[in-house]
């Protein structure tokens, strides 16, 4: 799957009239879709799911009202999970015997809101089609080698909820504060395709 | 019958190209046609379940071949033409 | 781990209880659906209820009929879906999707 092709000018073209059609017909506004595109590139980024994750890691009880329900829990930190259509958000944990990691094996659903816009490589065929199958090798493609007993889950968001890991607080940072401990958190971890 | 979507366990794709790229859209078209898809939804031309088929039912060689927004645009394109808003053929050249 | 159960609200008994032993559907239908090839006619067991949604199958084609119903977030072993692995795959599932397994 490649970002761009040789056919770009013609599918911008096509775009453009199908726009104009649209807009002709009552359908949408041009500077309704202007507004949706800035809308999406500025709000959302993946420093919502590191604020969570920073704030689990230093408030126990705010940590166990994520682990049961993410959207309340997320909700207390004035951020949201939604999408075009309704959705939960399951936090899963990793602990020092467990690792999870998340994938959407049909299309490419992803907690937007949380983490931002997804990575090329999260809608890849490789990496939809083998991390279900074969997750350690998938994991060490991404410089993750686990311990053998480690128990791995793959989480296959094939309904409307949407999943988002909670990493491992790396050791030594007892002296953080929650800003400096959010900085320390990277997309990848959050998907589950990194440790810190 | 399975769609060419649905690649879970599936052999042959190769290793994960993990390049961390933070753009989203690699051309302001690609932008133009998240946002046009999200607009139609949200005015409910469409559903998101009628959406997630109508990419679906692209042919699999044009599927593999085409980039991530391509495959949208092909889907909206194919719905706008079955729920009657555009005239078949009104955004073919 | 346990979502609120939104499943209560409608007064709707879940058929399925955390722990329960399943197996998917082995069907192929010719139309959208949101269980994978790679999960048909598995044994799983379920986590938990995840509150219910308009079935996608039918919600796909359109149709003002879409029945709702609940969502079960399901854990499969790699062995049983591929015959080898460790790990484990957790997907969430239509209701529909599932039928109960004699052990």
């Amino acid at each position: 799957m490649t970002g761009t092709t040789h056919s770009d000018a013609l599918i911008s073209r096509r775009v453009r009239r199908l726009e104009t059609l649209l807009e002709d017909r009552g359908i949408v506004t041009g500077a309704a879709v202007d507004e949706a595109i800035d809308a999406f590139l500025t709000g959302a980024s993946a420093a919502g799911g590191a604020r969570v994750v920073a704030r689990a890691w230093t408030d126990p009880a705010f940590r166990a009202r994520l682990l049961a329900d993410g959207i309340s829990a997320v909700t207390e930190l004035g951020l949201s999970a939604g999408g075009v259509q309704p959705q939960r958000l399951r936090v899963v944990e990793n602990t020092a015997d467990t690792h999870n990691v998340v994938v959407c094996t049909l299309c490419s659903c992803y907690p937007v809101r949380l983490l931002g816009p997804s990575p090329s490589w999260y809608k890849s065929e490789a990496y939809r089609s083998r991390v279900v199958r074969e997750p350690r090798a998938v994991l060490a493609e991404f410089g993750l080698v686990l311990p053998e007993d480690v128990a791995v889950t793959v989480w296959d968001s094939t309904s409307e909820t949407r999943y988002m890991v909670l990493p491992r607080r790396p050791e030594g940072t007892e002296d953080l504060d929650e800003p400096s401990l959010a900085a320390l958190v990277t997309r990848n971890a959050l998907i589950g395709t990194a440790a810190l | 019958m399975a769609r060419m979507n649905d690649v879970g366990g599936m052999q042959g794709f190769g290793p994960v190209d993990t390049t961390d790229d933070t753009q989203p859209f690699h051309a302001d078209w690609e932008a133009r046609v998240f946002a046009l898809n999200g607009a139609l939804i949200a005015q409910k031309v469409y559903n998101l379940d009628e959406f997630r088929d109508a990419v679906e039912t692209m042919p699999p060689a044009e599927y593999l071949a085409a980039s991530y927004y391509e495959r949208w645009f092909f889907a909206i394109r194919t719905l706008l033409e079955r729920k009657g808003v555009v005239a078949a053929g009104e955004l073919d050249d | 781990m346990s979502l609120r159960a939104s499943s209560m609200t409608d007064g709707r008994a879940d058929r399925y209880a955390p722990g329960a032993r399943v197996r998917t559907v082995h069907h192929d239908p010719p139309h959208h659906t949101r269980l994978p090839r790679y999960a048909r006619g598995k044994r799983g067991t379920v986590i938990e209820p995840e509150g219910r949604a308009p079935l996608a199958d039918v919600r796909a084609q359109g149709r003002t009929d879409c029945p709702v119903e609940q969502v079960y977030a399901v854990r499969f072993a790699a062995r049983d879906l591929w015959g080898e692995g460790e790990h484990d795959v957790v997907l969430d599932l239509f209701e529909s999707y599932l039928e109960d397994d004699q052990p």
